[in-house]
């Protein structure tokens, strides 16, 4: 009886955090809506390649001639480096293509936030730039979806 | 709070310079490896710790003597401990600025700190409490309170720690004045 209390006891917390771990470094959907996916056209402004997320900031024209500032969160620097994206992939000043989704957290402070799916570069070459496990909807941008 | 939240501020935009920090901020396979090495050695030490706090509670290996079962648990307990705070460290050293402003960090500190003085009245207590009850199946009460706390304070500990990764309260984020004195932000400052 007392073993049962004990492993009730233990095992609670454990399955609390594990449903949370199991969506790799942080939760998809705790940050990012996935009933908002982007597609955003822009011109590299910032690169971040930092652990545990790189972030590339773009500014997006819209139709209207307005620019909006844009952040979009990748992967970890080594996820990017074997899907075949490095720091110099990216440099200031790159016309690029961003699909993902927008956070949940639409202020846009201090740019309009998203977390980045594939990247396509002017020359049509794209790369996934996400991570794997985050709970992200399975829109076939990730290549270990299929697996 | 102001001038507290400053000296912190310059002191982790300062560390922030350093080539060893940004080489780990942007390393390929090490920061990871670190985060992964502090998430296994918190397996090893809470789960050395919460045996003995168990034990205390008469819930986990009723039938050793209490002061045994510290004595034995406690090495491999400090060696988790002690891998848990160098890569803390070192996570830390790595991303300087946000942390030294994560609300999350903030609080984590406090509960340490809490933790602490909690584990070193528990060891007050347990040498002051004698051997009479060394193979009872629970401890004196003191020494139960000491142990239900410390089991709180861990758990509260953790799940701060992997709140962290969120950026709900970043101050880039600009939140509320009320949060972002308790993060730590800087008006008009430079780095996050």
């Amino acid at each position: 009886m007392r073993t049962i209390r004990l492993l009730a006891l233990m095992l609670l917390p454990l399955a609390a955090l594990y449903s949370w771990q199991a969506k790799g470094h942080h939760a998809f959907s705790a940050e990012f809506d996935k009933e908002a996916p982007v597609s955003l056209e822009g011109v590299v402004t910032k690169v971040e390649w930092i652990n545990p997320h790189a972030w590339i900031h773009l500014d997006v024209t819209g139709e209207d001639g307005s620019t909006v500032a844009w952040m979009v969160e990748g992967g970890t620097p080594n996820t990017l480096l074997r899907g075949g994206v490095n720091k110099n992939s990216v440099p200031i000043g790159t016309s690029i293509k961003v699909r993902g989704y927008q956070a949940k957290d639409k202020r846009c402070v201090p740019a309009c936030k998203a977390n980045g799916r594939d990247l396509t570069f002017s020359d049509g070459r794209k790369v996934f730039m996400g991570s794997s496990g985050t709970g992200a909807p399975k829109d076939g941008s990730d290549p270990r979806d299929r697996r | 709070m102001d001038v507290f939240n400053q000296l912190i501020y310059d002191f982790a935009a300062w560390v922030d310079t350093h080539q060893w920090s940004t080489a780990l901020h942007e390393s390929f396979y090490v920061y990871n490896w670190i985060e992964s090495t502090h998430v296994v050695a918190l397996t090893l030490s809470l789960g050395m710790l919460f045996l003995i706090d168990l034990r205390m509670l008469g819930l986990a290996m009723a039938d050793i003597p209490a002061s045994t079962l510290a004595r034995r648990l406690s090495l491999p307990m400090f060696l988790g401990f002690t891998v848990m705070i160098i890569t803390g460290l070192l996570l830390f050293y790595a991303i300087p600025v946000r942390s030294a402003q994560s609300l999350w960090l903030r609080i984590k500190l406090v509960l340490l700190f809490a933790a602490a003085i909690n584990a070193w009245l528990f060891h007050r207590r347990l040498r002051t409490a004698g051997q009479s009850w060394d193979t009872a199946v629970k401890a004196p009460v003191r020494l139960q309170v000491g142990a239900s706390l410390s089991i709180t304070f861990w758990v509260l500990i953790v799940i701060c720690g992997r709140l962290i990764a969120y950026d709900w309260f970043d101050c880039r984020a600009e939140p509320s004045s009320f949060i972002a004195t308790l993060a730590g932000c800087i008006a008009d400052q430079e780095q996050f």
